[in-house]
């Protein structure tokens, strides 16, 4: 098989041209259908269950997408509290209220909410808010007295110093973030207000960040083209040479890119990558058939033999880099994150795919080239290359590797140690709005509002009352009560209570009017008393069933928001207990002392039934079902970090462990901050697995190519070295153990492997014909070091482009790409010469039969 | 709308040319319509069912009883309204005294507090208990509060719109109403926003006459923004059945007059 592509490749040039260019043809063709996923709900898959009950939460309570408008004025002394500024966001907010696309009843600003207080003795009052901006300053600070009064909006709407204010602004599809925003960008600009504005929220963020993904792929991803292109001509000195690899790399990314889309897989912030990761690794093969056929072709030959002979001799060693990078990025397989296991099978895709397009291109681009300019490549390109820089340096530390070998082996273990102390330090952590550069309008937002509000990250814990045994219990004292009736009566209402509801309010209240409409018809003392009986049943297991209108369960959720109050771990809970006590106290007369939950059911019931005597009832919805089944504490955390989600998680796990749950009561997190917390926890386990499931996979590749265990292990040395090395390194300097970072470890697997084959493969043929460990050593510290080193030189400084990427995790990528490579090229290059300089027989016992390690061969010869 | 339509006297006083003759003015239409709504007979009680569902379709149910009395003809009105479902709220009461020529009275009890409190005429488009109906539903607005213009008279009904006086006090900018031509009673009324969208509606579905008058028994409001909307039945119906004053007084809140609360025999 080998030989007939590596035939066909020579004799039939046009033929693998349009083969490829029809390829790229119709998948760059299929780029066109590109779609951009920023959700990062979508890290999880559909079906998780996290993410099930999140979406099933969302629907639930009626939470939108909503654009965060924050209005700062840190200068005046009453802060936004004044006439100027209130009427900025009184306009503003009316003119957002009248945009399409958005939830206009669900709007939140100081002019789109109730305010409920005492008008006089005796009387209360339901009232907008701020229906009409204020005139005078009296009327500003006035409305300061009135949201100090209403715990639901202080420290949410305005922030406790006053200085703040928001307008929450749901839209109806994540799509309209982008528009709205601007349009909203444009009312601001007319407002003529000296206040700071700012616009956030997670919608606005995911677009923000969509864009950005494509900048990068768009600017990034060429930039690294032309850097690696520029270092190879540097390395090479003829742009002919290098337009092969650079061809191989741009057919790899555009059909690899082209298929993703095709397929119709989203573009994720993972697949996005793709391209910046595929282009060195694609370069990396062309660029060793390439300078090995500099390297034999003379003048007059016969390119087409040359170039068979080459690709002949490398095919091996490239089909089995290939192999084990390709299986280094398979293994995120074993991550269940979706956009990481796209990521993986397309990147491996790729490599695989470069490696075929290295075996057909380059031999039919080299067979087309006229013979002039094959002859120029020959001689330009093999003199420089003996006497640079790097070759003398490599030479050198060849020989300083071979002479300190123990000291050097005893350094590296030294290091390991210490990586390991600063792995066992990995703080991880992840929060993607710091995803953003520090000097984003998003994250100036999100500093600014989260100094001033409890805190605009949103999390839930939702607690759900289900009495299954209450309810049928329910159900037979009906049925037996029901055995007193004649048909007429007795038959609607068992098909009724037959009926297992999901929505038990309505059932509830369905039942209840048949038995009223069956009272009124009903003849005869005996059945009018067993249907009374049945109401008074029946209505007594209804408010059993409004659950979370019990004052005992109200007053234990309000212990939970002193619990988490007191930790200091969240910024503010809201709930249900809260207006509860609000209403409750302006109905009492309105003094603080008031402020507290009635003392029976009836009267919580009827104090919520004030609160949606309101111009928003629905905003109760929010915070608890209509059937009051089920209910939600709405936590604002200032910060997104998944620790301190976590920190919030743990202290409630303790908090419920010391003050029970009350019985049948189920509780579960919801939010866009926890399902964050939930895929970072899938994505390190998994991260561990695919990464041990690689180390596996490839070391029985290794110990299958090179025929023996010992070499297939000391073949591992330089990617676990590096592995180690990085990760130490990210644990001394103290960098969050995030998503970017997590998915190195496998790159870090699939690119050091890389050299190891090569550095081994090639010193064992040096071994073998040379019969001397230190001839052998020589030899390698030439073209074989010389082409690692330029390798490793290329990926690194061909990441480098990414540090001009407008989003972090690119930034991270790049500048530990770059540390990966140098890492492993010094581990390959010093790190293994060193080792086998001691450990050479044990790895080599068939050479070291042939006397290859006497103290003879070890001296090397001077040439 | 929670009661009735002209009185027997008027409708004899305008014999069998009302329906036949087209009134061109919308004063005049607005002023009959109102009576139809909310004046029939000297008095009347009503029994109302309110299924509230939200755009999931998940609903809350409230029942009470509506007492009404007319203190002047097309004028001032009492009402008493006795909840007596879910049973958690049960005996919770509003009394209303609506006047023409000044602000409303109103008084809540709520049993579960045993609190008594005067509920601040202040903004009367505010959500009825939970209900997309609003407390200016309950006992009327009234005509002079806005503009009328008579848009269309079509086979069955007089169309016409409505504009606020005092657009400030309001959350619509305008409105419109078909009002049947032969029972005045408003059949449909859609209200728009300032943003130009129609974002409300109500909708009667059943009239029956009851003692002579046209009365509706089934109708929806419809939040167009959130989707969701109130169904009310009413049922039990009777008009001129004596109540007297006294049962409109502060004394019903703590003790409901159970003997006009009871439901009259068929």
């Amino acid at each position: 098989m080998k030989h007939s592509v590596i035939r066909i490749s020579t004799e039939r040039p046009r033929l693998v041209y349009a083969v490829v260019i029809a390829l790229v043809a119709i998948t760059g063709a299929l780029i066109g259908r590109i779609q951009i996923d920023t959700d990062p709900e979508n890290m999880l898959p559909a079906a998780q269950s996290d993410r099930v009950f999140h979406n099933a939460v969302e629907k639930r309570f009626t939470y939108h997408d909503a654009i965060v408008v924050g209005i700062v004025n840190e200068t005046h002394p009453d802060g936004i509290y004044n006439v100027e500024s209130l009427g900025a966001l009184h306009r503003l907010s009316n003119e957002i209220l009248a945009l399409d696309g958005v939830i206009a009843p669900d709007l939140a600003s100081l002019s789109a909410v109730d305010n409920i207080e005492q008008e006089g003795v005796g009387t209360i009052r339901f009232e907008w808010l701020m229906r009409e901006a204020p005139i005078t300053a009296e009327q500003a600070t006035d409305i300061r007295d009135k949201v100090n009064r209403l715990p639901l909006l202080k420290d949410s709407l305005v922030s406790g110093d006053g200085k703040a204010a928001t307008i929450y602004v749901p839209i109806a599809s994540k799509d309209l973030s982008y528009p709205l925003s601007q349009d909203i960008h444009a009312l601001i600009a007319e407002l003529d207000s000296s206040d700071d504005y700012h616009i956030t929220g997670l919608p606005v963020a995911e677009d923000t960040f969509g864009h950005d993904m494509f900048v990068q792929m768009g600017i990034s991803a060429p930039l690294a083209g032309l850097m690696i292109f520029l270092l190879m001509l540097y390395f090479f000195r003829s742009a002919q040479l290098v337009i092969a690899p650079m061809l191989v790399a741009m057919a790899t990314v555009i059909i690899s890119m082209g298929l993703l889309t095709g397929l119709g897989f989203t573009v994720h912030i993972m697949s996005s990558m793709i391209p910046i990761f595929l282009m060195p690794i694609a370069v990396v093969d062309s660029v060793h058939i390439m300078s090995e056929f500099a390297d034999a072709y003379r003048p007059g030959a016969n390119p087409k033999v040359v170039i068979s002979r080459v690709v002949d001799h490398l095919f091996k060693p490239m089909l089995f880099t290939s192999l084990t990078s390709a299986v280094g990025f398979l293994s995120l397989l074993l991550t269940p994150i979706p956009p990481v296991q796209i990521f993986g099978v397309f990147v491996a895709f790729g490599i695989l795919l470069a490696f075929v397009l290295t075996i057909t291109l380059i031999p039919a681009y080299i067979v087309r080239m006229n013979p002039l300019s094959l002859d120029k490549l020959a001689t330009r390109s093999k003199t420089p290359h003996t006497d640079t820089l790097l070759a003398r340096t490599l030479r050198r530390s060849g020989k300083f590797a071979m002479r300190h070998g123990k000291l050097i082996s005893a350094f590296a273990v030294l290091g390991i140690a210490v990586s390991i102390a600063g792995i066992n330090r990995i703080e991880i952590n992840d929060n993607p709005v710091r995803w953003f550069k520090e000097n984003h309008p998003i994250r100036v937002a999100d500093t600014v509002l989260n100094k001033h509000f409890a805190g605009t990250y949103d999390a839930f814990v939702v607690l759900t009352h289900s009495d299954k045994r209450a309810f049928s219990e329910f159900v037979v004292s009906a049925h037996n009560l029901l055995d007193n009736l004649g048909d007429r009566y007795s038959t609607p209402i068992r098909e009724m209570l037959a009926q297992d509801p999901e929505d038990k309010g309505a059932w509830y209240g369905n039942l209840i009017a048949n038995i009223d409409d069956a009272l009124f018809d009903a003849e005869g003392p005996e059945t009018i008393d067993t249907l009374e009986r049945l109401m008074a049943l029946t209505e007594d297991a209804q408010v059993a069933s409004k659950y979370f209108q019990r004052p005992d369960v109200l007053e234990y959720i309000s212990g939970i928001q002193r619990a988490l109050a007191d930790s200091g771990l969240v910024g503010k809970s809201n709930t249900v207990a809260d207006v509860v006590k609000v209403v409750s106290r302006e109905l009492r007369g309105g003094d603080e002392s008031e402020y507290r939950i009635p003392a029976t059911v009836p009267a919580v019931a009827q104090t919520l039934m004030q609160y949606q005597s309101s111009h928003r009832p629905q905003d109760l919805w929010h915070i608890v079902t209509p059937d009051f089944t089920s209910t939600a504490i709405w936590m604002q955390f200032k910060s997104g970090d998944n620790q301190d989600m976590s920190l919030a998680m743990d202290f409630l796990d303790t908090y419920i462990a010391d003050n029970p749950l009350p019985a049948n009561i189920e509780m579960r997190w919801a939010g866009k901050t926890f399902i964050n917390v939930v895929w970072q926890d899938v994505m390190v386990a998994g991260m561990l697995k695919s990464l041990m499931g690689a180390f596996v996979v490839v070391f029985l590749m290794m110990a299958f190519l090179f025929r023996s265990a010992r070499i297939g292990l000391f073949a591992m040395v330089p990617l676990s070295v590096t592995i180690l090395g990085v990760y130490g390194v990210i644990g001394w300097i103290g960098k969050d153990y995030d998503m970017p970072i997590a998915v190195l470890s496998s790159l870090t697997l699939g690119l050091s492997i890389d050299f190891a084959i090569h550095f081994i493969e090639r010193t064992r043929s040096f071994l073998r014909s040379s019969g001397s460990f230190a001839v052998a050593e020589q030899q390698m510290f030439e073209e074989p070091a010389r082409a690692i080193a330029r390798n490793a030189i290329v990926i690194a400084i061909g990441f480098t482009p990414l540090f001009f990427a407008p989003l972090v995790p690119y930034i991270t990528v790049g500048a530990f790409m770059a540390a990966i490579m140098a890492l492993s090229g010094v581990t390959t290059l010093i790190l293994l010469p060193a080792l086998m300089s001691w450990a050479g027989p044990w790895l080599f016992p068939e050479m070291k039969m042939k006397g290859a390690f006497s103290v003879a061969a070890t001296r090397p010869a001077h040439a | 709308m929670f009661t009735r339509q002209l009185t027997a006297l008027a409708l004899l006083a305008l014999g069998s040319t009302a329906a036949a003759d087209a009134l061109s003015s919308a004063d005049e239409i607005i002023a009959r319509a109102d009576m139809a709504s909310y004046y029939a007979g000297a008095d009347g009680r009503s029994e109302v069912r309110m299924i509230i569902s939200d755009a999931q379709g998940r609903e809350q149910r409230r029942q009470f009883t509506v007492l009404r009395r007319d203190v002047d003809e097309a004028g001032d009105q009492q009402f008493l309204v006795v909840f007596s479902r879910p049973s958690d709220v049960r005996n919770t009461v509003f009394l209303v005294n609506k006047h023409i020529n000044k602000d409303d009275d109103r008084w809540l009890y709520l049993p579960g507090l045993d609190l008594v409190k005067r509920v601040s005429a202040g903004d009367k488009r505010t959500s009825f208990v939970g209900a997309h109906y609003f407390y200016e539903d309950v006992s009327g607005r009234r005509p002079s509060d806005d503009t009328h213009e008579l848009i269309e008279t079509s086979d069955s009904f007089y169309i016409l719109s409505h504009a606020p006086k005092d657009p400030g006090s309001v959350e619509f900018s305008s409105y419109s109403t078909w009002i049947d031509r032969q029972t005045f009673l408003p059949m449909k009324i859609e209200y728009t926003n300032p943003a130009g969208d129609i974002y409300r509606r109500v909708e009667v579905f059943d009239v029956a006459e009851f003692d002579g008058y046209p009365t509706v028994t089934t109708s929806r409001v419809s939040d167009l923004l959130t989707g969701g909307k109130t169904d009310m039945q009413f049922r039990y119906i009777k008009y001129d059945v004596g109540i007297p004053d006294s049962v409109f007084t502060e004394r019903s809140l703590r003790t409901p007059p159970r003997d006009w609360l009871k439901r009259p025999a068929e």
